[in-house]
Order: C-alpha cells, then structure tokens, then sequence
C-alpha cells in the first residue's frame, strides 16, 4: 500500500513538470492517492462526523499554523491559474486519506501509534522528495508531523484536510 | 491535556522548520524558489538580487555548437541550436545575460519579470529557444516582450502554448531587452486572483479569530459538560 502511494506520488511529481499536464496530473494523482480509501470504513480513517464543528474549526487552526511563517514573511498569496487551484484541492485530500487516513490506519493497526506517525511522517516526506529541493524537506517533514499527531490526538482526518487545503491554496 | 501540548510543540516545531525555508510549507504549485527581483513588489518578503550569466559557445567546424544560456539563479534561459549565430571569422562566440538595474514600465504594458539584457558577440541567424521564470506574486504574463532599447518600443515575441508551471516560453530571432508581461488594458489570461497584495496576514488573522471566537464557546460548553458530569457524579 505504500509502495502505492509512493509511486502515486513520484509519478505526479514527474509529470507534473511536463508542459501543459500539471493541472491534469495533479487532479489524476489527487483521484488515485484517495481511491486507495475505497472498502475503509470513514471511522477509520478519522472522517466521523461527531464533533464535526470542532473538527472544522481544528482544521482552520491547523491551516492558520501552516500559513502563519509565509504571513509572516511575504505577505502575499499566489495567484493560482483556476486549473491549479481546483488541482491543489484535488490533491491535498488525496495525500491526507492516503497518508494520515489509510496508511496511518495500517500502520497503527501493526505497531500502535509511535509506527503511525512516524511511519506516515517518513512515507509523506519520501513522497515529496521529488516534486521539493532538499532544503524544504524538513518544512514538509515538520508539517506531516504536525497533521499525523493532529491525526492521532484528535483521532480526525477532517482538521488535517482543511488546513491542507487551505495551505495548498494560499502557497 | 498532554496531547494538547505534543500537539503544541510539533506546532512549534514546524513553525521554526518552515521560518527557516520561504515559503513554509509548500506543496509544488508555486515556484520551488521566490522570485529575485530587481525591483521587488510591496508583498514580497526578503529578496535577493537576480543574477547574471555567461556563457562561451564553441565554434566547431565553422559553425556554432549547441548550447545554453542561462543566469545562476535559472530565471531565464536561452538555448541555441547548432550553427544559431553567424560565427565569421570567430572560433567562439560570447553570450552574457544581464538583469537591467531599472524596471521600466512602457505604457500599456505591465511587466511581471525583471528586464533581462542578453548579448552576443556576433549576430543571431536562426531563431533561439527562450524561457523565462515568472513570480506567483504577480499575474501570469500573456507573452515575452522584446526591445532594443528598455526606454524604447517593446513587440511581443509571443508565447509557446504549453510551459511548465510558472514558465513562460518563446522563441526569439533577436537579441536585445526582454521581459514578460501583459497588456494592461487586460487583465492577463488565464490568472484567478486568489488573493494578493497584503492579504495573506489577513487570512491567517481572520482564521485565528474564527478559531478564538468559535473555540470559546465550544470549550465553555465542554467545561459546564464535564463539571455537570462531576456533580452528576457526586450524587448518590
């Protein structure tokens, strides 16, 4: 499953680069990561819908924190053509059913939660080493860190997909 | 409360890990890398000056080899096919990109890339495969523009129609001043504005005040929940 996931992943980064297929490869990449979610029942992957309103508002606190060092900085957001836009999203919520949603479940259900964070942590940072120079690596370490111990405190996939979606569309 | 408070310092953690990288956390739909200006826009943040570049190309047979140029920071390129210049009397031939000091806006044209100088030490004959980087900060450009003089007439040379993200591509039978742009009495093509100018510090604002206004009560709630729950506890 992650061999999947990774492959998944690799293969957008890569197409994305070729002209014209970036908002394709990006909608295709986000259609195929969250297809691996398919026979998982939602509770287990963190998509109940109790606490939905804390789970909403978990997931603007999160994006909040994913944003806050470009605020800091730049101050501006990018203008993102309406494909790539449509595409972020797309992706956004394939990467956190693939990797906070069904391989954190795997890999809690084989080692317990210290597996499944880091584990999902490892697998989400190999994952972007492609499509990210080196030096932002340990940003996206960081923030799939933050999203799997969101994942496994709050037991909740909602709060890591808005904050994901929200980062994606304002960087 | 302990959860709380892991959750806190991989918040913390990821702060410090995302401050150290512009811009954070970013997820390959912008440009790996900011945009250096010459004349940087108010939203950009720490900028560094674009860089210049140089190359030597080989005369091999009485015709120029094939090669590229391009500046340190990759911002613009340009790359040559065999026998691209006219190479009389030479055996090889100098390319040299420079970014102009200035930022000229001619009217009705907004540029959204510094004005890049490119000579060559002999005349171009066939045409040159040019690309240019271009900032998310700004709207995407309709297409390269060209000039011999930056206080002259600028031309479009056009646009190729695929590029890869936050690339523009053209090809061009002349050297001279080029930069990419769109005519302002346009809004460029293809560009949703998202956001722009200073409005990032706002969102995040608007979404810590959201999170502080909504969470109050929530937690009030949950409070009276759990101490009903203690005095539901309390009785015999």
């Amino acid at each position: 499953m992650a061999g999947y996931v990774l492959v998944v992943e690799l293969s957008r980064a890569m197409v994305v680069q070729e002209p014209g297929l970036a908002p394709a490869a990006l909608l295709l990449g986000g259609a195929a990561l969250a297809a691996i979610a398919v026979g998982w029942r939602s509770e287990l992957l963190g998509l109940g819908r109790s606490r939905f309103g804390l789970r909403l508002l978990g997931g603007l606190a999160l994006g909040a924190v994913l944003l806050l060092p470009a605020a800091a900085r730049s101050g501006a957001m990018p203008m993102l053509p309406a494909g790539l836009a449509f595409a972020a999203i797309a992706v956004s919520i394939g990467e956190e059913i693939a990797f906070r949603g069904v391989l954190y479940a795997v890999l809690e259900e084989v080692g317990g939660a210290p597996l499944a964070i880091l584990g999902s942590t490892l697998l989400w940072t190999l994952a972007h080493v492609l499509s990210h120079p080196p030096a932002f690596l340990g940003a996206v370490a960081a923030a799939g860190l933050l999203l799997a111990l969101w994942r496994w405190a709050c037991k909740d996939l909602v709060g890591p997909i808005i904050g994901h979606v929200i980062a994606d569309l304002g960087l | 409360m302990k959860r709380g408070a892991i959750l806190a310092v991989a918040a913390a953690i990821y702060l410090l890990a995302a401050w150290m990288v512009a811009p954070g956390f970013y997820d390959g739909f912008g440009p790996p890398q900011a945009y250096n200006w010459t004349c940087p826009p108010p939203q950009a943040g720490a900028n560094i000056k674009p860089k210049s570049g140089h190359v030597e190309i080989k005369v091999i047979n009485g015709k120029s080899d094939a090669n590229s140029a391009f500046t340190d920071d990759g911002q613009i390129v340009i790359g040559f096919l065999p026998g691209a210049f006219d190479t009389t009397g030479r055996t090889t031939i100098t390319v040299d990109i420079t970014p102009l000091a200035t930022c000229p806006q001619p009217p009705g044209l907004k540029f959204v890339t510094n004005v890049y100088q490119i000579t060559a030490s002999a005349p171009l004959v066939t045409p040159a495969n040019l690309e240019m980087l271009y900032s998310n900060l700004e709207p995407q450009p309709d297409d390269v523009y060209r000039a011999d003089d930056p206080e002259g007439a600028w031309h479009s040379i056009g646009h190729a129609s695929t590029a890869p993200p936050f690339t523009i591509i053209t090809t061009t039978t002349k050297l001279g001043y080029f930069a990419a742009g769109y005519k302002q009495s346009s809004p460029a093509s293809g560009a949703v504005v998202v956001g722009g100018g200073q409005v990032l510090p706002i969102i995040v604002a608007i979404l810590i005040v959201v999170v502080v206004l909504a969470g109050l009560p929530l937690a009030m709630m949950r409070r009276r929940r759990s101490s009903g729950d203690k005095s539901d506890g309390d009785e015999p």
